[in-house]
């Protein structure tokens, strides 16, 4: 299981992610949520241990991430929200590169790599320098960067991001099965009805702080709310949608 | 409209000279501070050169006398000028011509494309300009006053004609001669990408770079010193001097200044020809790149296929062999990383150069004798060898500290490394590989063929541990997993100091190669050399191995100043955290 305790991140001049507390458990989607700013990337930065928090605790098992970097890193597979990759190194090149930091057997290790490009249609492409990929093959390959490992927490931030129609299905059935297998899998969207489709249980955050922890039902009941939408809506945004699309039309038109 | 896109692409062509992505993000002006440096080094080679012509200055000389001395200098300074230009042509290679971002991404802009064209244009040359600057800013002053009439008082200097022509045909040669080999370059490359298909041109253009590279170090550095009326007159030089641009300019420079003497009226009609067809080919070879290379950019395929990559050995356990194969991937295909690579690599050469010429020099075997290369050449090969030893591993230790897509140093920092002596034998290993051992194999096919066995083999033990003591001295600090750590400029005074001590390096160098000659030939001293070596590469490796245990454990990311106040880490209690 993943917990938070009392977690915050203050940068100069701001406070990025602000007490924050909730668990992620085995067999179960987490949806993270929140508008753009709020913290969320910030906080999956935290878990991985690519920024170190400005107080709390993170845990992972029951351990803490920050004493125990090594072996909590062998167990997690993060798909950030940028696909920044090695543009000179080609997807098979990548991956090999990433199962040897895991320390993955080098024949199991092409074992998978060769299954996750084939099902995931990067075969053809292998070889080629992921400098000239697309938006959604490098997605691909960041998504099997995060899973050769076999993790037992999946980080996925905005992993469906450039994404074929065809792949999105997949892999929103991908995190099911997964989460159905005992992963702990945390996953931030914004697209809220494929939210509402794979996730059983929402973490909602605005301006840093967590507005909702829950079960998407147990929330529609207690909000008497009919979509997850338009819980959202209420819990985070703050403006007037209708009206500042009309005064952008306005502005342009003007 | 025109005018105020002209100044915005201007602004945005000037400044990629330096890729703002490598550095840090402590780098606070960090672009300003590093083309500073580069500045600084060009003025203080041009002041190093100007102390030269200072102290030609002589009033027993005549003016004409003082003229003809002084051509020595002059094309030392008009040879170092296009040494310079040629290193920042290469450096700044392909910045001239629009590349695949400038026309993805202005192309849906209503940019016209001859406004595109200015702003490369006016970019270049000001770039060019201010490197020309840098380094003749002191020189040009210096040699006009040496130059100008020696006699009277300082007021009658000041207020001679004689002073402001030659710095007037100074700046016009200096310049001439840098727009003379830029030009050069940018017609070459033009032609190239006429000539060749553009998939075709991107792989010949990596190689052209390499080419113009070594072309410019190697003429520098080989080049004769003709600069006197028998040397210029001799009919034996006329075929090479037609072949040396620096001779040229030397010979504009008298035209121009009012002192031409009847032996370097040849080489100046070379110039003018030479300027006029730069003049005449680079505009129209740049131009028709310009407008018809943008299509093929814009049309050609996303994603081309590949086939796959060269084989690689394994580096030890799984993770050094990642970091291995990464660091050798990089340095392969990195255009940046190879560039400034050879940029050492060629200073080496140079004093290899150096070396082996004094010795010619120095050493003329009888006629009747046959040639021993171990007994004539032997320490002049000795010390070439080390200091391109010395020059690989230094160049390849510099170019690791240089990061490559920066941002995505994130799957390093997410992975489970373990820093210390793991993350130290990694960065090792990729350093042995790709300084150590490909320098210590070219000298031995390069030693086992002129050499008697064994002092061949005798000096490649050397020359091996000698490249462990380096490498280990190199792996010395913070663990750092190549091109993966930001850099941050203001931390290059030791390769400026390095650089500077160049002299009392290679004296050090050549003194302790005729050490090693004369120890060859006599077993028991060859031991103790041995020995002492192995006790230095067991001591600097046992020294690294403790600092990388300690505080310097786990790998770096972001280079980082190190802090102006001390925390000694205490709390209430006086109890240290």
């Amino acid at each position: 299981m993943l917990e938070l305790l009392e977690v915050s991140k203050r940068f100069p001049g701001t406070v990025a992610v602000d007490q924050i507390s909730f668990r992620a458990r085995p067999g179960e989607v987490t949806g993270y949520l929140g508008p753009n700013g709020s913290g969320k990337s910030t906080t999956m930065k935290m878990i991985t241990g690519l920024i170190e928090p400005t107080s709390g605790t993170i845990l992972f098992d029951g351990l803490p991430v920050r004493r125990n970097r090594v072996a909590s890193k062998q167990r997690m597979g993060y798909v950030p929200e940028e696909p920044h990759l090695y543009g000179h190194l080609s997807a098979w090149e990548y991956l090999v590169m990433v199962s040897q930091l895991r320390d993955l057997p080098a024949r199991e290790a092409a074992r998978r790599i060769d299954g996750l490009l084939r099902l995931l249609s990067l075969d053809g492409d292998r070889h080629t320098p992921i400098s000239s990929y697309s938006k959604g093959m490098r997605q691909k390959v960041l998504l099997s960067a995060a899973l050769v490992h076999n993790p037992d927490l999946i980080l996925l931030d905005e992993p469906f991001s450039g994404l074929d129609v065809g792949t999105a299905l997949v892999l929103r059935d991908l995190i099911r099965e997964l989460a159905s297998r005992g992963k702990v899998v945390l996953f931030s969207l914004h697209a809220l009805d494929t939210v509402e489709r794979v996730c059983s249980h929402v973490v909602i955050l605005h301006r840093g702080r967590i507005v909702a922890d829950d079960s998407i039902g147990r929330l529609r009941s207690l909000m008497a709310l009919p979509t997850l939408e338009s819980i959202f809506a209420q819990l985070a945004v703050e403006q007037d949608t209708a009206a500042i699309s009309r005064q952008i039309a306005d502005l342009i038109l003007s | 409209m025109s005018q105020l896109q002209f100044r915005v692409l201007y602004r945005q062509f000037l400044f990629r000279v330096v890729d703002l992505e490598l550095l840090s993000p402590h780098a606070q002006g960090g672009a300003g501070k590093l083309l500073g440096q580069f500045a600084a080094l060009l003025v203080l080679m041009g002041l190093w050169l100007s102390l030269g012509a200072s102290i030609m200055a002589d009033g027993r000389k005549t003016r004409s006398a003082l003229l003809i001395g002084a051509w020595g200098i002059e094309h030392t300074l008009i040879a170092t000028t296009m040494l310079v230009v040629g290193i920042f042509a290469v450096l700044s290679w392909d910045s001239a011509f629009p590349d695949r971002r400038d026309i993805l991404v202005l192309a849906p802009l209503p940019v016209p494309a001859a406004t595109l064209f200015l702003a490369k244009a006016a970019a270049s040359a000001s770039a060019l300009g201010l490197t020309v600057f840098a380094f003749n800013a002191f020189p040009s002053v210096t040699l006009s006053f040496a130059l100008a009439s020696p006699e009277g008082g300082v007021l009658d200097l000041l207020l001679s004609p004689d002073l402001y022509r030659s710095f007037t045909a100074y700046w016009i040669t200096m310049l001439s001669a840098g727009g003379f080999l830029f030009g050069g370059v940018l017609c070459l490359q033009g032609l190239a990408a006429q000539l060749l298909p553009r998939r075709h041109y991107l792989r010949a253009s990596a190689l052209l770079q390499m080419a113009a590279f070594c072309l410019v170090v190697t003429v520098y550095f080989l080049q004769p010193p003709l600069a006197s009326p028998p040397a210029l007159t001799a009919p034996s030089n006329q075929r090479l001097l037609a072949w040396l641009p620096s001779y040229w300019f030397l010979g504009l420079f008298q035209q121009l200044n009012g002192s031409m003497h009847p032996a370097v009226a040849p080489v100046a009609r070379r110039a003018w020809m030479g300027l006029a067809a730069v003049a005449c080919g680079t505009p129209l070879a740049c131009l028709l790149c310009f407008f018809r290379a943008r299509f093929p950019i814009a049309e050609e395929p996303d994603i081309l296929p590949a086939v796959r990559g060269g084989w690689l050995p394994c580096f030890g356990n799984a993770f050094q062999t990642a970091i291995a194969q990464f660091s050798v991937r990089t340095l392969l295909r990195s255009r940046q990383h190879r560039t400034i690579l050879a940029f050492y690599l060629g200073i080496g050469f140079a004093i290899t150069v150096l070396y082996l010429k004094a010795n010619d020099a120095r050493g003329q075997v009888p006629a009747d004798l046959v040639p021993d290369p171990w007994r004539s050449g032997g320490v002049a090969l000795l010390a070439s060898s080390i200091v391109l030893l010395s020059a690989w591993v230094v160049g390849t230790r510099v170019v690791f500290a240089l990061p490559l897509d920066l941002r995505a140093n994130w799957i390093f920092q997410v992975a489970p490394l373990r820093g210390g002596t793991e993350c130290l034998a990694a960065r090792r290993r990729a350093l042995l590989a790709l300084s150590v051992v490909p320098a210590w194999a070219g000298c031995a096919v390069l030693f086992f063929s002129a050499w008697p066995w064994k002092p061949a083999a005798g000096h490649l033990l050397i020359l091996a541990l000698l490249g462990i003591v380096l490498a280990e001295l190199c792996l010395h600090g913070a663990q750092k997993i190549p091109f993966t750590c930001s850099y941050l400029p203001g931390r290059s005074d030791v390769h400026l100091t390095f650089w500077i001590c160049t002299g009392l390096i290679m004296t050090l160098v050549k003194e302790a190669a005729e050490y090693e000659h004369r120890v060859l030939s006599s077993p028991a001293r060859y031991a103790q050399v041995l020995l002492l070596l192995a006790a230095a590469g067991v001591v600097a490796r046992r020294y690294t191995a403790a600092r990388a245990l300690s505080d310097h454990a786990d790998p770096q990311f972001e280079q980082a100043e190190p802090p102006v106040i001390l925390s000694l880490g205490l709390h209430g209690g006086g109890a240290a955290e």
